[in-house]
């Protein structure tokens, strides 16, 4: 991309100065014929001086057409770097701006972040017009958050040197998913290498101990390791399996239903940490086309997550509502909440707020993944807000099965405050 | 020539002004990072902003000087000389809230490796976002110099006032609780003053605005007042109106 884009600068910086000469090269022929015209003499009639006007006339229009020519090329550059997402600036070899696209127009006269970017292109075009290449990267908290990249290259023609160019590049998404790659595989080894590694001590100790007490107990902990591995394995699998169903099957699913199943299926947590899911809001009239089977495995997964992070006895609620085209299943806890760092990331695979809470948690990092895929592979969407010490909702949007809206005023959305979305 | 040397001034001017918004710019992006840094114990960036506080000397330093140049070599009048002088007391609002950026990170790497409670990490949050909120509006305000958008900043430091009282009562409840250690918590509402600091700082940017754009001060009121009290003082037959004198609010 930057290799093209220095391409067209160096062309469109090459059309401008070819302008600029064949501007000069007019003027010098205008003065040579008209000091010829003048060396003739002004008498009238004079042969000598009408072949002159003659050719003056015949010169300016080929010069004329040149530069019209010229100007028509540098209007197309310049329409094509105007096109380009990336902000691209130009400059003449004192370091004095030619040229501006729209993208980097907005940092021209821009405030916070933005003012920060504009003094960077300074920086960088004055090092480039002195001949070094140079680019520098600024991670911005904005709003919005992002990662630019400033890069400044010198231009030549030939030995002469042309002025600078410079190209602002946001690299935000391409960060992003370097980091969740680069996590990832951490992250799964993680997961998988520790119980198995644990597993392979376990043994090795039961090998060489005789007392049966001992033996029993780590043999105990050898099943719970298993245990581990297996559910990272089920999850793995399950994503799999929603990941290759390009068409789930779609039929008209009671949403009352679906929150029903899931609250049983999550009982046995939910019972042990005395936290009472609150089921009143969800609205029996509210059906989504939807796999059934995929959607309870992602509602029960928001719903153990609510659980697992609330204080013991506080409360869960589970609310539905639904606008012609969409219903939402939201899911409220008042538990430690998330911090904003990770809100964006927490459906990424394997990714851990808190590593060393997860291993007493017991989950399998996979719980939101699945949630996300599912609502993916229904062209519906999942998304976070959260606070730390307050809590979290999520919120499942999906396609409405019904096509029919609230009756009554739709039920307010819950203290949330928007963060992230992941979807 | 007379016209020449007016535009070569404001030429000036504007260049102050840009760099003002630099300035501001670069203590708006710290301020966003530090409560991450801080919530997230993140010492690079902890370290980064706390270097780069010098920058913001230097620059401030050299804005300073600038408008000193202006005022003795070009005796600007009226608004051009308010808008001289607001930026004078601009770079210096704006260069006291870099200082206490950087004081919240220096009391980040003093407790670093502490955990907190989720509670005072979620209203770190919030205060962290409200004053970046409405330092970014008292900017904003002077870039347009919008009167209107400044003399809301008042009302929405109120916001960040609560939050203050809140967190602070947080801090007293989770330390009774063993939740949070003395020294953390000392700590802790040390860096909430200085969140609150912030935030009056945006004030005082809203109010210099108010006066580069009308020419009045929140101050004037008080001035009026004591000028009423100073004249019944001198006795009943001196302002026997009771009415504040011109100009007051």
């Amino acid at each position: 991309m930057e290799v093209l884009l220095v391409v067209l600068a160096a062309v469109l910086a090459a059309v401008v100065v070819r302008s600029a000469t064949a501007q000069h090269h007019l003027h010098h022929r205008i003065d040579q014929l008209v000091r010829r015209v003048a060396a003739t003499g002004p008498g009238p009639g004079t042969g000598g001086s009408e072949g002159s006007i003659a050719e003056l006339e015949r010169a300016t229009e080929e010069v004329t057409a040149q530069l019209e020519a010229a100007r028509s090329t540098a209007d197309r550059m310049a329409a094509a770097l105007a096109a380009i997402p990336q902000g691209v600036v130009l400059c003449d070899e004192r370091g004095h701006e030619v040229f501006r696209n729209q993208a980097a127009a907005a940092y021209a006269s821009g405030r916070h972040a933005e003012a920060l970017v504009e003094q960077a292109i300074r920086e960088l075009t004055s090092a480039a017009t002195e001949g070094r290449p140079h680019s520098r990267t600024l991670e911005l908290y904005g709003p919005p958050r992002r990662v630019l990249l400033v890069s400044a290259f010198p231009l030549h023609e030939g030995d002469h040197a042309m002025g600078a160019l410079v190209v602002v590049d946001d690299v935000s998404e391409r960060r992003r998913l370097e980091a969740m790659r680069r996590d990832f595989v951490a992250n799964i080894s993680h997961e998988l290498k520790t119980p198995v590694g644990a597993m392979g001590l376990l043994a090795e100790t039961i090998a060489s101990e005789d007392d049966f007490a001992v033996t029993r107990r780590l043999a105990q902990r050898m099943t719970g390791e298993a245990l581990r591995v297996g559910r990272v394995i089920d999850d793995l699998l399950d994503l799999s399996r929603i990941e290759a169903e390009e068409a789930p099957r779609r039929e008209p699913v009671g949403v009352g239903t679906v929150v029903q199943e899931a609250v049983d299926r999550v009982r046995p947590l939910s019972s042990a940490r005395h936290i009472v899911i609150d089921t009143d809001q969800v609205r029996g009239g509210h059906w989504v086309r939807a796999d059934q089977r995929q959607l309870v495995s992602a509602v029960a997964n928001l719903l153990e997550n609510a659980c697992k992070y609330s204080d013991k006895g506080s409360t869960v609620e589970v609310r539905s509502r639904a606008d012609a085209t969409s219903v939402e299943i939201s899911v409220h806890d008042h538990g430690i909440g998330i911090p904003g760092r990770d809100l964006e990331r927490v459906f990424e695979r394997f990714y851990r707020v808190d590593r060393a809470r997860s291993r007493e948690t017991g989950g399998t990092g996979l719980g939101l993944a699945i949630v996300r895929h599912v609502a993916t592979n229904h062209q519906g969407e999942v998304s976070v807000t959260s606070r730390e010490g307050e809590g979290s909702v999520f919120r499942l949007r999906l396609p409405n099965g019904a096509g029919s809206a609230d009756d009554e005023a739709p039920v307010p959305r819950g203290a949330g405050h928007p963060v992230a979305t992941g979807g | 020539m007379a016209v020449e040397i007016r535009k070569g001034f404001h030429q000036a001017l504007d260049d102050v002004g840009h760099d003002i918004m630099r300035l501001a710019g670069m203590v708006t992006e710290a301020l966003g990072k530090a409560t991450e840094a801080l919530l997230g114990g993140n010492l690079r960036v902890a370290e980064e902003i706390i270097a780069n506080d010098d920058v913001l000397d230097a620059l401030t330093l050299d804005i300073e000087e600038r408008c000193y140049q202006l005022l003795t070599l070009q005796q600007p009048m009226a608004r051009d000389l308010r808008e001289v002088v607001t930026a004078l007391r601009l770079v210096a609002e704006i260069e006291r809230s870099g200082d206490l950026v950087a004081n919240i990170m220096k009391a980040a790497r003093r407790m670093y490796g502490t955990e907190f409670d989720p509670r005072l990490r979620g209203l770190i949050e919030r205060l962290g976002e409200q004053v970046h909120r409405l330092f970014c509006m008292a900017i904003d305000a002077y870039a347009e110099r919008d009167d209107s958008l400044a003399a809301a900043i008042d009302d929405m430091d109120d916001v960040i006032d609560d939050l203050h009282v809140q967190y602070i009562q947080a801090i007293f409840e989770t330390h009774g609780q063993g939740a949070t250690a003395l020294q953390s918590s000392v700590q802790l509402a040390m860096v909430g003053r200085f969140y609150e600091r912030i935030g009056d700082h945006a004030v005082n940017i809203g109010e210099r605005v108010v006066y580069m754009v009308t020419g009045w001060l929140p101050e004037h009121v008080g001035a009026a007042r004591h000028a009423v009290r100073s004249v019944e003082d001198l006795g009943p037959d001196l302002g026997a109106d009771g009415r504040p004198p011109p100009g007051g609010g």
